[in-house]
């Protein structure tokens, strides 16, 4: 393999945090012998890319098979790019300081909508064409993964194969095909073939759309390509010794993911719809993990993450044990969020140190009538009632979550968001000593709903970019000033978000279009430039206002069809009826099954490591 | 609080491709060994508790040193040879450490008491020019005063209280090797590589520099120079 250190290292001099491609960070894994060869993309920069849980999990699991060396590869930032671009020096790994396109397999992780142009980026400066037609044996094989995989279309064309679900024992089997293949002399045709076998893997070549947006199998691939699942959390441990990075990244601390999954059942959540089962961690493999990281490591802060930490049956008993055996080693603990519903002080007051825990709430919606809409089953009483007690507690700001232009939501929804605020602001005050009032902040942070594919709102329309505006004008008159931070969401990058959600294939012409005119780096806003894919989408002749905008019928084929997540179609509308009858469903975790269909039809279960007290 | 501490001083290195991190990178990549060695550090009492360490003075982005220093309180005791050994199993070989021995408590800080800094620049192209450096370098010196612009701000250093002693000019292997000692002071320290770029202008030798070293940082005393361990 090639070494290209010696032409990045003189480009280094001239651009910013060069810490971000110098690699040798504690924990990074070396191995010049291994015949096989993965390089792990995140589509963003580094500070961002090594924040990421799943390419650690899947760096981990990659490096402990013998032969096979995983090394990670991220987006430069575009100093960077152009000193590539101008010398001729093709994207490359950390590790080997490899160029891309050696590599036997390039996985890329999809985080998010606004990372595409991002991909297309990665694939450009790694000199491999960006389109999976033009690919042929002498590249490597493009995977793609993550969050985004359960709408594939828009990217489909840019990957050899995308896999939908847990990655953790799926890309060994990948990795195993793919190596037989290999040792098999097998063309790149014969090992799509193979890799379609593989439970999970969808080969977008293999499918054709029909006039109706359908997608439609060849003979041999499955018609409709089931999610992987890992039934049991504790069967794979939490990455012992993550890769330590030297930058200040975005969240710089050691992780134990909790608990995956979640089944509040907001209706917007497409994160609560996909991951689902509920699968928690036992509480013994969250201590015995989180403290052989944090000694592999040496970070100063572990984090327990998932989509409702407050919800671990077992998450007292945790913090308890984890602030006993990090006593006096200046080490925090921290949760990635509180839900009002099930804050206890008393489990924020565990959070070691005199540090008090960021104090975040997402009621979503300004009045109960939008709640019960979208499934958010916080009440207006709970959540001033826990203001008041944390405020009494010593805590000085919280920050509340909302959204703008869910379904059914009237001018008095978006008024009742800012007189919520202000019963929060008064609430807070209330509750903090008059001497210490000028310290009280609520802050807010209002985005725009888009809806996701697999959701019971997959069907409904976006709010067009003109009415976001005015009702932005609606809620900043209703919002109280004094004591309150306001902060937006970019709505020109929710418009764009909800065409990359809930796109077909014929979107990937866009992004395409749209990067080759410069989009790149979308997800940072001084970046963003709307207009370039307004162009792109016109050149292309894609009406993005009405993907984005117009309600979809029912009984039209959805572009995402043929992935299966396990929910039931009949599940995901009698949940939009409900919506619609302002009907809440409850939470399987507490209550009893409501009948989304994914443990039956995927063969796997709740797991809890005890009961939940909600 | 605990009655016995020990304040163990570490030299350590900042080499190879590493010399392109931050101060704060690197002083936070050392916190990181301190905790991976398991050694039984001291920890910072109040709001935000942090392991408690103390770092000598900042090396900008680039600059390589075979010299950094930092303090690391302990609350009981190891030998300093353990200690060593363990923070080099614990740290990225190109930042690794050194030395290691123990202070007294209430030694001056390094950032206060290190006043000198020895530094190695080493220049690519223009190898004809050795003595014509020397006697260019000469002249800045002469000057007196340096000025030296950064974000958009002048800062003008007196050159003979920076310059304890004169800079030296060699040739190794045919490349120009220029060796120089300043004196930190409390309003910055100059930046050896801005210097010999003023002198390879003046010189018009074309040279460009490849690499800038620490390769000394020293304890200024009554009649010389010594080193913090």
């Amino acid at each position: 393999m090639t070494d290209l250190w010696p032409r990045v290292e003189p480009l280094l001099a001239a651009v910013e945090r060069p810490a971000r491609y110098v690699d040798h960070e504690w924990g990074a894994h070396h191995d010049a012998q291994a015949a096989y060869r993965a390089a792990l993309v995140y589509p963003d920069t580094y500070e961002v890319g090594m924040a990421n849980q799943a390419l650690a999990i899947l760096y981990e699991r990659l490096n402990g098979i013998d032969g096979v060396a995983a090394e990670r590869a991220f987006v430069p930032w575009s100093d960077m790019i152009e000193a590539l671009r101008a010398s001729d020096v093709p994207l490359f790994t950390l590790e080997s300081c490899m160029p891309l396109r050696e590599c036997d397999l390039i996985g890329i992780t999809l985080p998010y909508e606004l990372t595409y142009s991002n991909v297309l980026e990665v694939l450009d400066l790694a000199g491999i064409p960006v389109r999976s037609a033009d690919r042929s044996g002498e590249h490597p094989l493009v995977i793609g993964g993550g969050p985004c995989a359960y709408n594939p279309e828009p990217v489909a064309p840019f990957f050899d194969a995308i896999l939908i679900g847990d990655g953790e024992d799926a890309v060994l089997e990948i990795v195993s095909a793919h190596r037989a293949a290999l040792a098999a002399g097998l063309s790149r045709e014969e090992t799509l073939g193979r890799l379609a076998g593989i439970r999970g893997v969808y080969v977008p070549s293999l499918y054709d759309a029909t006039p109706e947006g359908a997608l439609v199998a060849s003979p041999g691939a499955p018609e409709r390509v089931v999610k992987r699942v890992i039934a049991d959390l504790d069967a794979v441990r939490s990455p012992l010794c993550p890769v330590v990075p030297f930058m200040d990244v975005v969240h710089d601390r050691a992780t134990v993911e909790v608990l995956r999954g979640c089944s509040r059942g907001c209706r917007f959540c497409q994160a609560g719809m996909v991951y689902r089962p509920t699968r928690e961690r036992s509480a013994d493999s969250i201590v015995r993990d989180a403290i052989a990281a944090l000694q592999c490591t040496g970070h100063e802060e572990v984090s327990l993450t998932s989509l409702s930490t407050a919800d671990h049956a077992s998450l007292e008993e945790v913090l308890r044990r984890l602030s006993r055996r990090l006593e006096g080693t200046a080490v925090s603990i921290s949760l990635p969020s509180l839900r009002v519903d099930a804050f206890s002080l008393g489990m924020a007051r565990l959070l070691g140190g005199g540090r008090k825990a960021g104090l975040t709430f997402a009621p979503e919606a300004g009045t109960q009538r939008l709640r019960d809409v979208i499934n958010k089953n916080v009440t207006e009483e709970e959540l001033l009632e826990t203001i008041d007690r944390a405020f009494r507690a010593g805590w000085r700001r919280v920050k509340l979550y909302f959204m703008i232009g869910l379904p059914t939501e009237t001018e008095d929804d978006v008024r009742g968001i800012g007189a919520l605020v202000g019963r929060a602001l008064a609430a807070a005050r209330g509750a903090t000593p008059a001497d210490q009032r000028g310290g009280v902040r609520v802050a807010v942070s209002v985005s725009t709903f888009v809806p996701k594919a697999h959701t019971p709102f997959q069907w409904e329309p976006q709010i067009p970019l003109e009415e976001v505006r005015r009702r932005q004008v609606v809620l900043r008159d209703a919002m109280p000033h004094k004591g309150v931070g306001l902060s937006w969401h970019d709505p020109d990058t929710s418009f764009l978000e909800g065409v990359l959600a809930r796109g077909g294939r014929e979107v990937a012409d866009v992004i395409e279009a749209a990067w080759r005119a410069g989009a790149v780096f979308d997800a940072w806003s001084e970046e963003f430039d709307l207009g370039r894919w307004i162009d792109a989408m016109e050149r292309c002749g894609i009406d993005g206002r009405a993907l984005a905008n117009e309600p979809r019928d029912p009984d039209r084929p959805m572009p995402w069809e043929h992935i299966d997540t396990g929910l039931s179609r009949r599940f995901l509308l009698s949940e939009r009826d409900r919506a619609y009858a302002g009907v809440v469903t409850e939470d399987c975790t507490f209550e009893e099954c409501t009948g989304c269909g994914v443990c039956p039809s995927l063969g796997v279960d709740i797991r809890l490591s005890g009961v939940r007290h909600g | 609080m605990a009655d016995e501490h020990f304040r163990l001083r570490v030299a350590h290195a900042k080499s190879g491709r590493l010399r392109f991190l931050s101060h704060l990178e690197l002083t936070r990549a050392c916190e990181r060994s301190v905790r991976r060695a398991r050694l039984p550090f001291s920890v910072t009492q109040g709001f935000n508790q942090r392991i408690k360490m103390a770092f000598g003075p900042a090396l900008p982005v680039g600059t390589a040193s075979t010299a950094e220093y930092y303090d690391v309180w302990l609350d009981s005791y190891v030998p300093a040879e353990e200690a060593l050994a363990r923070l080099t199993g614990a740290t990225p070989e190109l930042v690794g450490p050194a030395e290691a021995a123990f202070v007294p408590l209430r030694a001056p800080s390094l950032a206060a008491a290190l006043t000198i800094a020895r530094y190695e620049v080493i220049l690519e192209g223009g190898e004809r020019a050795a003595d014509v450096l020397e006697s260019e370098l000469g002249a800045v010196v002469a000057d007196g005063t340096f000025a030296v612009e950064h974000k958009g701000k002048s800062k003008v250093f007196d050159l003979a209280r920076t310059l304890p002693k004169e800079p030296q000019v060699r040739s190794v292997e045919g490349r120009v090797v220029v060796e120089m000692t300043t004196r930190m002071g409390e309003h910055g320290s100059l930046r050896p590589d801005a210097l010999v770029v003023a002198a390879i202008e003046r010189s018009r030798s074309g040279a460009t520099v490849m690499s800038v070293t620490r390769t000394g940082l020293f304890i200024e005393d009554g009649d010389g120079f010594r080193t913090p361990i």
